[in-house]
């Protein structure tokens, strides 16, 4: 379809980073993660629009030749995602009313992340190349696109529990990811409106990713924990997708497989 | 009455099966003798891979589970439980000395049933087993209902020729909980009123059962009352009916196409057996439906069918082929779907016979689709074909082991040609040996 045919997807929600912001990754045990969390439950709320322990589970895109991922090897790529919540594991994905299409742009210290709100239908729909989502100067949705007309599609899942704190600014966000789990999808085809059951376990993350995620300067208390971070963790984690991809191809051995 | 189980007084084979895993020897005592006293057949395992191990062995009812183990968190265990389709639906119950919120809250969300903490009362935990136990059993409990199947609804097709209104109504109420009813010719059996007429329209080989309101003679084999049995007995005879036509159909296509096969010399003898047995072990893997891993089997079956059209000796031809060589042997998944386009039976195993050689990228043959154009039942044969070809010995090359099959065939998918989760799903296969 040219792209002058495609139609401007009516979006539910849309939430959009204001800037690039700070955004640092750590792989730590459990004792230490608990020390974290409660750290952080003193200086910082609940985050409101997450429900603790939920499940999240996203849904990564690339095409045949993989080049998020190789881009993404080289330190900086673009993502499209899609992403679902569920009070319990759900066993297939594109199984809810609404989904959350992300981009998110990253590079070695921050990321931009864009996300909509958007229903079933339509997720499928701008899979297919026929919508495009609201854009604007940052130009992340038209990215998106020449991914899809490359053959994008849904490739990777991966399920964990999230329990977040955030600020009431949103300058700050902590997060902890437990039950971490890779698995892979045998995508079938995305206009026959059924639930795609997911494949394999590729991987399981048996310890915890504490993300820390914030614009201009930590407060003091954050950037004692981003030491303490620094640390204690085994190692500064690189991105979900770039482990679930690296298991898929067999160039990540995988935790407790 | 139930035989008892030799070694385990007051255990019925028919005893609810629990799996406990639990690292404290005497906590696992305690809680095998308490279910054993409550009629129940208990293995422990004393960590979380012995555990799985269990769970794949023994298929319980149930499985109780302690969070903290020495190999690994029963969190993990859980999750591994659920994420094989062949164990999801098997309950599993947290029994933790770890009693924050967060933890209980972690536990459920992980898939759990329940989460007891220690030290908790026998009567408290055999209640809550029962509860459970009587969730999982209920047909109707979403929480555990198993996902839908993927192929058609598979539900069977009853006609009604009963001309008495009474009698039509009753039997209605009896057969419709497992038949869809239909009025026109194509169902899978017509039941008729004891002195109404077989309608005229009815196809050859459809089944029919005279329905009678009265006890029929030992001689009226196809005279059933209508009672609670009817369903029953009515799903079985149709459901015959409809095996004895599959097979039927596929035996005479199978020997013919075997035959053809056979007069052709072969590169490698029982590859198509052997592509078979895997591509069904991988669709396994994916959570596949039954008929859906027939359609795979018979697929792999006779992908190569179209080989015997082919010139003598082209698959056998030492040395590099000619341009039009290649492109003879390139006709052969066309050619084996011509072979079997005329049998109605296995239409839904066409496409893998003519697209089995096409690749994710486009590169493939004969139709250049592209991912998932490419069915995914397509891509497990696919793959399958590929893995079984690279253990073998060929001419040109040697054959390697299963583990360097699958790095050969991941790196394929890095290239863009093999669909990525078909290959995770073989290595999953070959990892558990194979026992899937």
């Amino acid at each position: 379809m040219p792209k002058s045919a495609k139609r401007v997807a009516e979006v539910v929600t849309r939430q959009i980073d204001a800037e690039r912001r700070h955004e640092h990754r750590f792989l730590v045990n459990e004792g230490v993660a608990r020390l974290v969390m409660r750290t952080t439950a003193n200086n910082l709320p609940l985050a409101r629009d997450d429900r603790p322990y939920q499940w999240s589970t996203t849904t990564y895109c690339d095409t045949p030749a993989w080049a998020v991922y190789r881009a993404g090897k080289s330190g900086a790529a673009m993502q499209l995602r899609l992403r679902e919540y569920h009070r319990t594991r759900p066993r297939d994905v594109f199984g809810s009313g609404t989904l959350w299409i992300e981009f998110k742009d990253d590079d070695e210290e921050t990321s931009l992340k864009e996300r909509f709100g958007v229903t079933n239908a339509l997720a499928r729909s701008f899979l297919r190349g026929e919508h495009v989502l609201p854009e604007d100067e940052r130009r992340l949705g038209e990215r998106a696109q020449e991914l899809l007309a490359n053959g994008a599609r849904p490739v990777v899942v991966t399920q964990y529990n999230r329990l977040a704190y955030s600020s009431l600014d949103s300058s700050l966000r902590v997060t902890a990811d437990h039950n971490l789990m890779y698995m892979a999808l045998p995508w079938t085809s995305s206009d026959t409106g059924e639930a795609t059951a997911l494949g394999p376990m590729l991987g399981m993350e048996p310890r915890v990713v504490i993300e820390m995620k914030w614009y201009g300067e930590l407060p003091h208390w954050a950037s004692d924990l981003h030491e303490y971070l620094k640390r204690e963790s085994v190692g500064e984690r690189p991105s979900k997708f770039m482990i679930a991809v690296g298991l898929l191809l067999g160039e990540t051995d995988g935790q407790a497989t | 009455m139930a035989a008892l189980a030799a070694g385990e007084p007051g255990v019925t084979a028919e005893a609810t099966k629990v799996v406990v895993v639990e690292d404290d020897p005497a906590s696992a005592d305690v809680l095998r003798r308490r279910l054993q006293a409550n009629g129940m057949h208990v293995d422990v395992a004393g960590d979380g891979v012995g555990g799985l191990r269990l769970v794949q062995e023994v298929r319980p009812d149930l499985v109780l589970l302690d969070v903290m183990l020495p190999d690994t968190d029963g969190y993990d265990v859980c999750l591994r439980i659920k994420s094989d389709p062949e164990t999801a639906d098997i309950p599993v119950i947290f029994l933790s000395a770890r009693g924050e919120v967060v933890d209980k809250v972690r536990g459920l969300s992980c898939g759990a049933a329940d989460y007891v903490t220690k030290p908790f009362q026998a009567a408290e935990l055999l209640a809550r087993i029962d509860a459970v136990l009587g969730q999982a059993r209920n047909p109707r409990a979403p929480r555990l209902a198993r996902p839908l199947e993927r192929s058609a609804s598979g539900r069977l097709v009853a006609r009604l020729a009963i001309a008495d209104q009474a009698l039509r109504e009753h039997v209605v109420a009896l057969v419709a909980p497992r038949f869809d009813l239909a009025t026109d010719p194509r169902a899978d059996i017509v039941l008729v009123g004891e002195r109404d007429e077989m309608p005229d329209d009815t196809p050859e080989g459809v089944p029919s059962l005279r329905i009678t309101a009265r006890t029929p003679r030992a001689d009226e084999a196809h005279v059933v009352t209508a009672d609670g049995h009817l369903a029953r007995i009515a799903e079985l005879v149709a459901r015959e009916q409809r095996l004895d036509h599959d097979l039927q159909a596929a035996a005479e296509a199978l020997i013919v196409l075997a035959s053809a096969i056979a007069s052709h010399d072969r590169p490698s003898p029982g590859h198509s057996e052997r592509v078979a047995s895997r591509a069904v072990q991988m669709a396994r893997v994916l959570g596949l439906d039954e008929s859906t891993r027939m359609t795979i089997r018979l697929g792999a079956l006779l992908k190569d069918v179209g080989n015997a059209r082919l010139p003598a000796g082209l698959l056998t031809k030492h040395g590099e082929l000619t341009s039009d060589e290649r492109a003879q042997l390139e006709r052969h998944p066309v050619l084996g779907e011509e072979v079997l386009a005329g049998f109605h039976r296995l239409h839904g195993l066409l496409p893998i016979v003519r697209h089995h050689h096409e690749r994710l990228d486009g590169t493939g043959y004969p139709d250049h689709l592209k991912a998932e154009q490419i069915p995914l039942e397509v891509r497990i044969v696919t793959v399958a074909d590929r893995f079984e070809a690279l253990l073998v010995d060929r001419a040109d090359r040697s054959g390697v082991s299963e583990a360097e099959a699958v790095r050969i065939l991941q790196a394929a998918v890095g290239r863009g040609e093999l669909d990525a989760a078909v290959v995770a799903a073989l290595a999953t296969q070959v990892r558990s040996g194979g026992a899937t």
